[in-house]
């Protein structure tokens, strides 16, 4: 029998746990106590941390909503990637607590918080939705909502695991998959909120109605390159290699395309929107961001986050290579932090000087920080399962799948 | 021998017995062969070695057509032929032209991939000789076939039906003209 077999996560895990805490924590030190003793580099140090905050809350969140998806849409590469979501989903705990110097270093982060009471006539209109306070409850609530969608399909899950005969199993595998239509509406509105609280606000008196879109399908990407490298790296050692087949590669391969492709759809949309109409309290976004280095980066993203990547990923070869796959899902990702960067950076600033270009040593450095500790708490969630959902229904015949031609 | 023969038709009772008749017969050196299922057996196309399909790289060249020509109908029509300002912008507005010849790009992509699958499969094909084996009829229900044409240049009756009959087949019938 299938379920007999060890699916346990392979005892490397350990040691890159202590790595990513090593790295993760000395660095995240290094900032933070910057930020605090260094009055003139807390705002740089507090972007950096938000920069790296959002890409690896991303992965972890785009992971609960991949979790969400793969319940609804079932096939192989669900069943194979569920452990890897279900780990990123229960990273919240250390998601919440890294939000915490953001929260904390909100008034040197967001302009906005200065500007609620100088006769501000845009920001004051927004007042009944943007104060500090409120603001505040509310992204409360999205890591409580969060949790609670995490929580609910974890416990299915485990339970699961435990169930004795394949109607209990069968039973879990319903609930967590009715469960999962309506939340995948609530998903996708939580993270449109947040991305909303946490990145568009940097900008108060700009607006874009499909920026929550461009979160929930940039996160669903980045979870997709995560998972992909987490498989390659592991792809010779037990079980993964009595697992995956070239099949699962190319599946999931065919999803980052995909994605690609829709990040680039909604990124074009909303900036042929706002270009066609050509009004002024839209354009300033985007005039910012191309002119001199922004332009340069703007344009790097166009050809780097999206031609390259989807000409590469047209090739069904790379899909079912499991080291190009990974090489070009580590690509994307490098990209992902440089997208989150081209939106996060030409921000205003709370210091008054803005607009120019402007990039300090800690936003190379803040996404190691945030990864280091992120990643520590991931693979501690992770080794704590088996690395498939053992008594699925599915399990055999998603095995099987990746096997074939 | 019988002259009036398109070739030897051999029937399986399960997708693993074609699959590993298929390699064997591959192997053998037949190159004029074809397996016929009631469902998609994914193995089968390396098993009979056959190559990969050229479509893919026809989509692609009808999709580069397509996304040249969306911007070409939007230049004749924008820049050369009729141009007028609207909204200020520039004759040659790229970002407005990107959604078209995104649509026609699809579209001939598309078109490509439906009536290159046609004509490479040698659709539409009114008449062909293995519906003349009466057991035929079974592959799309439960049996599966291997069939090698006569046109095969390995093909020589007396062997080939003995080579076939030596695969494990039920039986092996000749498919007549």
């Amino acid at each position: 029998m299938i379920r007999d077999l060890n699916f346990e996560a392979p005892a490397e895990i350990n040691r890159w746990r202590t790595l990513a805490l090593g790295i993760g924590g000395i660095l995240s030190i290094v900032i933070l106590v910057v930020a605090l003793i260094f009055p003139e580099q807390r705002e740089d140090a507090l972007r950096a941390w938000l920069l790296g905050f959002i890409f690896w809350a991303g992965i972890g969140i785009g992971g609960l909503g991949i979790l969400i998806l793969q319940y609804l849409t079932g096939g192989a590469w669900g069943v194979v990637i569920r452990r890897l979501a279900e780990a990123a989903s229960r990273t919240l705990p250390i998601i919440a607590l890294l939000f915490v110097p953001v929260a904390l270093g909100m008034t040197y982060i967001y302009e906005w918080t200065h500007l609620l009471h100088t006769g501000d006539k845009i920001v004051e209109w927004k007042k009944p939705y943007l104060t500090i306070e409120w603001w505040l409850i509310r992204s409360v609530l999205y890591f409580v909502l969060w949790g609670i969608m995490a929580a609910l399909l974890n416990r299915w899950s485990a339970r699961q695991d435990q169930a004795t005969n394949a109607e209990e199993a069968t039973k879990m595998l319903t609930d967590a998959s009715k469960f999962s239509g309506p939340t995948m509406v609530f998903y996708v509105l939580v993270v449109s909120f947040a991305a909303i609280d946490w990145v568009m606000t940097l900008d108060p008196h700009w607006f874009s109605t499909i920026w929550g879109l461009l979160f929930a399908v940039g996160w669903a990407l980045s979870f997709f390159c995560f998972a992909v490298t987490i498989w390659a790296a592991l792809a010779d050692k037990e079980p993964y290699s009595r697992i995956l087949g070239k099949r699962h590669f190319h599946d999931v391969g065919k999803l980052m395309l995909a994605l690609v492709m829709v990040w680039a759809y909604f990124n074009f949309s909303q900036f042929l929107i706002i270009w066609s109409g050509n009004l002024p309290e839209e354009t300033r976004w985007y005039l910012t961001r191309m002119e001199g280095t922004w332009g340069i980066i703007g344009i790097l993203l166009i050809v780097l986050h999206f031609a390259f990547p989807f000409l590469v990923l047209l090739n069904r070869d790379v899909k079912r290579n499991n080291k190009w796959l990974a090489a070009v899902a580590v690509f994307i990702l490098v990209l992902r932090v440089v997208d989150m960067f081209y939106l996060i950076g030409p921000s205003p600033r709370t210091s008054g000087h803005g607009g120019g270009f402007h990039i300090s040593i800690w936003d190379f450095i803040a996404p190691f920080a945030v990864g280091g500790i992120w990643l520590w708490y991931f693979f501690g969630e992770l080794v704590k399962r088996p690395l498939l959902p053992v008594n699925d229904p599915f399990l055999e015949s998603a095995i099987e799948h990746g096997k074939g031609h | 021998m019988k002259e009036n023969i398109y070739g030897l038709l051999a029937e399986f009772d399960t997708p693993t017995q074609l699959v590993a008749a298929a390699e064997k017969v591959r192997d053998a050196g037949y190159k004029r062969t074809d397996a016929f299922s009631p469902f998609p057996i994914h193995e089968i196309d390396e098993a009979l070695g056959i190559k990969r399909s050229i479509l893919p790289f026809m989509v692609l060249g009808g999709g580069i057509v397509g996304l040249a020509s969306g911007i070409a109908l939007q230049w004749f029509v924008h820049v050369y032929d009729y141009p007028i300002i609207v909204g200020g912008r520039p004759y040659f507005s790229l970002p407005s032209f990107i959604p078209p010849s995104y649509e026609l790009t699809i579209l001939l992509a598309a078109f490509t991939a439906v009536f290159g699958m046609i004509l490479l499969n040698g659709l539409p094909q009114p008449y062909h000789p293995v519906f003349n084996v009466p057991r035929f009829a079974l592959a799309t229900r439960e049996k599966f076939f291997l069939l090698i044409e006569r046109r095969d240049p390995k093909f020589d009756y007396g062997e080939t039906r003995s080579f076939m009959q030596s695969l494990n087949a039920q039986e092996v019938f000749d498919v007549e003209e």
